[in-house]
């Protein structure tokens, strides 16, 4: 079903006039409420691609899952049996068992060698198709055709973009806690893919994704003074970017990734820089008496939000992004000691997200750019470094239960509900997720 | 080996066998409960409950009627002396009545009319032989003639009354009470008990002011909010962002007396800032209505309320 133009033109019309009139019975759920959706296996093209078929189906599961928005039910209660996806299915048989929403497919291996993935997502209440796909693409790549077909039913269905088909940059820790190993690791957003981007020998902090999730810009404390480094995915080759004096840290690409934003340390102090990619040229942004840092820009690229203890404490700040007066935006208003950290703005531009502590806890929160709002998401003996998901609906961090173990990351939605950990191969912290991958066509 | 039995003992045993073996099969036999049919209820706050047994506003202040179903037949001819008789010895009375509450008086249309002329033949008005009695201070030839007739003519009996129901001396002698069977069978009413109508002058199936049951008639928030309840339990919208408050959509619902629908719902309007979210939304609240149904709780004699609901799915309140 769509929206038609008709539809909306009826609005003008008098019988609709005369509808809004009268009132109408108002629902206004206070909520969301998951989805449920029936899932079957894709079925195998050839009798070789049948595992292939199951496994995309489990990915796609995995993830409709882990989002919170969205009940898949057990296929065990499934009355039909798809034999065909090329045939419309029997909806009474989906909506017995209350499913709203069905998804069919089929994974067949093409001659090239090349697999091929088709699928169809229906209303079982309607019966009407809302998407259907086919995609071609390598047999190892299997795992991505699964979150792309993912992102398709979650914005068919959710009206949103997805997120699934992103990767998120993290620092994987191993080893002793005396000695530990700190490594730059990137992963699928659901954890799998692992890959290593550093040996080890050094220690690397604040990775972060640019833009074309090309590059991940990063600190690395190496023989002298720990620098801000580009890295390379593809390539594998890092340069440091700029040539400053002293220490610079917590950096970040801007939104059209032509810059980078980071804290430059001059003795007790830390002011803004940013630095031009193309020209090398760099701007300074604050100049004060006080540690200003954590900048990050908002999704249109004209504000800054940075943490600052220029009053006394830590706490959150918004100014252009060339610089100038800057406003405070954190205040508790039930601990007034409490102190605010590691901004960063959402890619949808409604939310920034913090780390505040305060009454002996760490939280993770949301709040609007004017510092309204504030929600806190959750507490506990430590909590720190809030990224979004690609479509602003999720925040990942890593919380660490301290004594001899070590960090993990967590995923919970901005509601504050449907938190999750984040399988890693071992301890892991600092995460950073990237931009959707690939645009999913509407 | 002769083993002696104790004849009571048996008895008695198989006495207690009998009684509990008929105790058991009258006692197991399940009693036939009918199924029960569910009712869907509201929870109402007090509020509610005084909208609902408030009287209308716009009702007429008039005098309340007793209910009537049925105008009655057209009552007889007024027996005008009977019942002025019965009702002036009623009226009549020394004692001072309480003011009754004022709805008490209303129904009394009509004031006692005073003593039409007919009821000067009353016995204690009736007249008197010393009238008829020449005044003797005056001679009137008229008495004389009339005094020289009564001495050849019996005492003239006293005027007949008009109305032999007041006339003492005609009412019947009291009959001698004898107990007749007969009487009292032909006496009894062997009709089916039925129940009669009520009837009077005028139909009057209105609410009255401040009436137990004004608007419960019109009262629509029950089955609204049992309607709602039910949709909302199938609505799954996912939209939680900053500006959810923007999205609204309309949706026009057709339905069956039987509580099914009767066409699908119908979006009349869906306004958000991203036409793929108020789409979402809009598709959500359609499936919410088509997967909740079957309405059957929607009360078929107010159907006309409901034939057509306007419905407004809205995230205000998301989070």
């Amino acid at each position: 079903m769509t929206v038609s133009g008709s539809a909306l033109a009826m609005l003008g019309s008098g019988h609709a006039l005369a509808q809004a009139q009268q009132g109408r019975l108002q629902i206004n759920p206070t909520e969301f409420q998951p989805i449920p959706i029936a899932i079957t296996n894709f079925l195998p093209g050839s009798p070789s691609d049948g595992d292939v078929g199951n496994g995309v189906t489990q990915v796609i599961t995995n993830n409709l899952k882990r989002s919170g928005l969205f009940a898949p039910i057990d296929q065990a209660a499934f009355i039909e049996r798809i034999n065909n996806i090329d045939v419309a299915p029997q909806f009474q048989n989906w909506k017995t068992i209350n499913a709203q929403a069905l998804v069919t497919g089929r994974m067949t291996r093409q001659p090239d060698g090349r697999l091929k993935a088709e699928f169809r997502l229906w209303d079982v209440v309607s019966g009407q198709q809302l998407a259907g796909q086919q995609y071609f693409t390598s047999p190892e790549y299997w795992r991505r055709i699964a979150h792309i077909i993912s992102d398709q039913i979650y914005e068919r269905m959710t009206g949103e973009k997805g997120y699934f088909d992103s990767r998120v940059v993290f620092v994987d820790e191993t080893g002793a806690k005396e000695r530990r190993v700190k490594r730059l690791a990137m992963m699928d957003q659901d954890g799998a893919n692992v890959r290593y981007l550093t040996r080890g020998s050094d220690l690397v902090l604040t990775p972060r994704f640019s833009p074309n999730s090309q590059e991940i810009t990063y600190m690395e404390f190496g023989q002298g003074d720990p620098r801000v480094y580009l890295f390379n995915i593809e390539t594998g080759q890092r340069e440091i970017v700029g040539n400053f004096p002293g220490m610079t840290f917590a950096p970040r690409f801007s939104p059209d990734g032509q810059r980078v934003i980071m804290s430059l340390q001059q003795g007790g102090n830390s002011n803004l820089f940013v630095m031009d990619l193309r020209s090398r040229s760099t701007t300074r942004l604050t100049d004060t008496p006080a540690i200003d840092t954590s900048p990050s820009y908002s999704p249109d690229g004209t504000r800054i939000c940075f943490e600052s203890d220029r009053g006394g404490r830590s706490q959150i700040y918004v100014m252009a992004a060339g610089g100038g007066q800057a406003q405070r935006i954190s205040f508790s208003k039930d601990d007034t000691n409490a102190t605010y950290s590691t901004p960063v703005w959402s890619p949808r531009g409604d939310y920034i997200a913090f780390t505040r502590q305060g009454g002996g806890q760490f939280s993770i929160g949301v709040m609007k750019p004017d510092g309204s709002g504030e929600r806190l998401l959750t507490s506990g003996y430590h909590n720190e470094g809030p990224t979004f998901s690609p479509n602003g609906r999720v925040v990942m961090f890593f919380r660490d239960p301290g004594g001899n173990s070590g960090p993990s990351l967590f995923s919970v939605d901005i509601s504050g509900r449907n938190e999750l950990k984040v399988p890693t191969p071992g301890f892991a912290s600092d995460p950073a997720w990237s931009p959707l991958l690939s645009a999913t066509p509407g | 080996m002769n083993v002696k039995v104790d004849k009571t003992l048996v008895a008695s045993i198989a006495l207690h066998v009998l009684v509990l073996g008929w105790g058991l099969v009258t006692f197991s036999s399940k009693a036939f409960i009918a199924p029960e049919e569910s009712l869907p209820i509201d929870i109402i706050s007090t509020d509610q409950l005084a909208q609902i047994t408030a009287g209308q506003k716009t009702g007429k202040k008039e005098e309340p009627k007793p209910k009537v179903e049925k105008i009655s037949d057209a009552p007889p001819d007024e027996d005008a002396v009977g019942k002025v008789t019965t009702k002036k010895e009623l009226i009549k009375t020394t004692s001072t009545p309480e003011p009754p509450p004022k709805p008490a008086e209303k129904p009394v249309e009509k004031k006692p009319e005073p003593p039409k002329p007919v009821a000067e033949a009353k016995p204690k008005e009736e007249p008197k032989p010393e009238e008829k009695k020449p005044d003797p201070a005056k001679e009137d030839p008229i008495a004389e003639l009339q005094k020289k007739l009564e001495t050849k003519k019996p005492p003239p009996k006293p005027p007949q009354p008009k109305v032999a129901a007041v006339q003492p001396q005609q009412q019947p002698k009291p009959k001698e009470r004898t107990f007749d069977p007969a009487q009292i069978q032909r006496d009894l009413d062997k009709r089916d008990p039925t129940r009669h109508e009520l009837t009077g002058s005028a139909l009057n199936a209105s609410a009255s002011l401040g009436s137990t049951t004004g608007k419960a008639v019109t009262n629509v928030a029950t089955w609204q909010g049992a309607f709602m309840s039910a949709v909302r339990r199938c609505f799954t919208p996912t939209y939680n962002g900053q500006d959810a408050d923007q999205y609204e959509v309309d949706i026009d619902v057709s339905m069956k007396i039987d509580g099914s629908l009767a066409s699908e719902p119908v979006v009349v309007a869906a306004r958000g800032p991203s036409r793929s979210i108020a789409q979402a939304v809009a598709e959500s609240g359609k499936r919410a209505i088509v997967q909740c149904q079957l309405y059957s709780f929607l009360p078929k004699q107010q159907y006309d309320t409901w034939k057509t609901i306007p419905m407004r799915f809205g995230l205000k309140d998301m989070l």
